[in-house]
């Protein structure tokens, strides 16, 4: 089911050729296909790699790495929902310094092509900051995505990324302490998504991506209990793509820079949908509880697609979107 | 120990009492590789359920290629399970999560099983019943007396099976305590093996750590990746919260702090 590591793609599809470039800029670095991991539902790779060759991904984004080991949410973390999942994980890691010694030492051992895109967590300014100088002595890294936008957290999280001043102050932050490519988690829990993504825009981020989850609430009718101890819990899967694919075609139309399009895609196709509306890479989450081996599968899918459909480079499908009539 | 997903098709789907089902499916991969304790997630072939279901493998028959896992339906997902026809395939995905252990020179192990969480003991029994030298008693308990499951098997198999009922329709009247007290004050085991509801456990638990008697335990949470990836299914423990797909779904009873554990369910 994996590749050794000297197949190529192309070897599994038995072509010989690529037929379409699929190849992708993100800021300064250029991923070899679209295809991303959103952070939170891949850990580090290394859980995937019985089901999927890494070295196919465009790119894999990290679970959030904070300064210190966080333990997480007490009590219940998972609900499902229809076509989709309630998470109340509340960015449990065990720190920075663990994810350079052992994931980050994982990956380059194991896949040192596999560009790797650190989610970087933080309560307050100064600890986003913290985890950036840390990483920055690290090598490996091919960029930082800022999470200010986790619903299952107290402070910092979405209490920053729903204030376009607060995210624009940690962009900012952020941004002095490095030149690796700096891209900024988005909620989608805020009136007006786009001026979030001006304001980070403007503080110097290189790409955004978007959405996290969607703040939700379940409760059990025969206990009349709720189900999360923090009452509240991120909502992710199919059932948001709808709401993913709008705020994605919003973003792209607000902003300049790279869109990096989440939010219940699944496959192949639903890759191709999120391109359409403006993103220029896109990231598969929850898709990979369902079927670990979704990002190749999709990868597939959109290669055939591209193929099939006369698509010499990938690039020309992002926003091109047209009227309905 | 590498993971891997197979189309499994359905041999059968069988209730055998009230919400409860055994399901046999075509999976030699699975079948060869599955060792006692470990479970398997079964996807529900239906777009609205995107969450596969961990179950624990009841049977696994290497010679013919199939695994019997068995169910009960709590809600939707496991009633869309209960109409699922033979001919069908689904996708599973395992094996999951580390097997029971079984410590250097056992000679007594007693299974403790409660309802349908006693499923995951006769692929322990039948690795223990393997070794001439170790003798197995059990102890069952369920609601009634044809809730008992495989209660033929187990009678066939083990050295002593004794059992209790909520309704006293089948061996004591009340909670497996009862008798696990008896059996604990005049026998002497080597190791204890548990799985059922958490309620059940704690106490099975506490009694076993009060008789110095070492006591695995299968717990099971919600979970959504079941490899590792995710920390939805965590359970506190002496040393820090552990993933029940990856640490567990087996633990030494005396790391689990129960308290937090049990509290902390909804249902």
């Amino acid at each position: 089911m994996t590749m050794s590591p000297h197949e190529s793609a192309d070897d599994k599809r038995g072509t010989g050729t690529v037929l379409s470039d699929m190849r992708v800029m993100i800021g300064s670095l250029t991923l070899a296909n679209p295809i991303l991991t959103a952070s939170g539902t891949f850990a580090a790779g290394r859980e995937y790699s019985d089901f999927v060759d890494l070295t196919r991904l465009g790119a894999t984004t990290t679970k959030g790495v904070s300064a210190v080991p966080w333990e997480g949410n007490p009590g219940r973390r998972l609900d499902e929902t229809a076509s989709g999942m309630l998470n109340s994980i509340g960015l449990q890691n065990p720190g920075m310094e663990h994810f350079v010694r052992y994931d980050l030492a994982w990956l380059r051992d194991n896949a040192p092509e596999l560009p790797v895109i650190v989610n970087v967590v933080g309560h307050r300014v100064p600890e986003y900051t913290a985890v950036i100088e840390y990483l920055e002595q690290a090598e490996g890294i091919a960029a930082y995505e800022l999470n200010v936008s986790c619903p299952n957290v107290d402070a910092g999280g979405m209490a920053i990324g729903v204030d376009p001043a607060a995210a624009a102050k940690v962009t900012s932050a952020c941004r002095a302490l490095t030149k690796r490519p700096l891209i900024v988690k988005l909620t989608p829990n805020v009136t007006d998504i786009t001026e979030v993504a001006r304001a980070v825009e403007g503080a110097g981020a290189d790409a955004v991506s978007l959405i996290n989850t969607i703040l939700g609430l379940s409760i059990d009718a025969h206990s009349r209990k709720l189900i999360f101890e923090r009452a509240v819990a991120g909502l992710s899967g199919p059932a948001i793509k709808p709401v993913a694919l709008r705020m994605v075609y919003e973003v792209a139309r607000a902003t300049d820079i790279p869109v990096i399009g989440m939010g219940g895609a699944a496959t192949g196709t639903d890759v191709v949908e999120f391109m359409l509306a403006g993103a220029t890479a896109v990231a598969l989450g929850t898709a990979n509880f369902t079927n670990p081996q979704a990002t190749t599968d999709a990868l597939d899918e959109l290669i055939r697609y591209c193929e099939q459909q006369g698509v010499s480079a990938v690039t020309e499908l992002i926003g091109a979107v047209r009227p309905a009539s | 120990m590498a993971k891997f997903l197979e189309d499994a098709r359905i041999l059968s789907n069988m209730n055998f009492a009230p919400d409860l089902w055994s399901l046999r499916l075509q999976a030699p991969r699975m079948a060869a590789a599955i060792k006692p304790g470990q479970f398997v997630k079964i996807d529900l072939g239906e777009s609205g359920h995107i969450l596969r279901r961990p179950l624990s493998v009841y049977q696994a028959d290497l010679k013919a290629g199939e695994i019997e896992l068995l169910y009960q339906v709590v809600g939707s997902g496991t009633r869309l399970m209960s109409a699922w026809r033979p001919g069908e395939t689904r996708s599973l995905l395992g094996p999951l999560g580390m097997p029971w252990p079984v410590p250097e020179g056992t000679r007594r192990a007693l299974l403790i099983g409660g309802g349908i969480g006693t499923a995951p003991l006769a692929l322990l029994d039948q690795q223990l019943k393997a070794d001439p030298a170790i003798t197995v008693t059990m102890v069952q308990a369920a609601q009634t007396a044809e809730r008992l499951v495989a209660r033929g098997f187990f009678e066939r198999t083990v050295d002593t099976w004794l059992c209790a009922t909520d309704d006293g329709s089948a061996g004591a009247c009340g909670l497996i305590t009862v008798p696990l007290e008896e059996l604990l004050a005049t026998q002497h085991f080597d190791v204890a093996y548990v799985c059922g509801p958490e309620v059940m456990q704690a106490p099975v638990a506490r009694l076993c750590a009060q008789h110095g008697l070492r006591c695995y335990v299968s717990l099971e949470r919600r979970m959504a990746c079941g490899i590792g990836a995710c920390a939805g299914c965590v359970v506190k423990t002496t040393s820090g919260l552990k993933g029940v797909c990856m640490l567990g779904p087996i633990f030494d009873a005396e790391e689990v702090c129960w308290d937090d554990n049990v509290a902390s369910r909804v249902r």
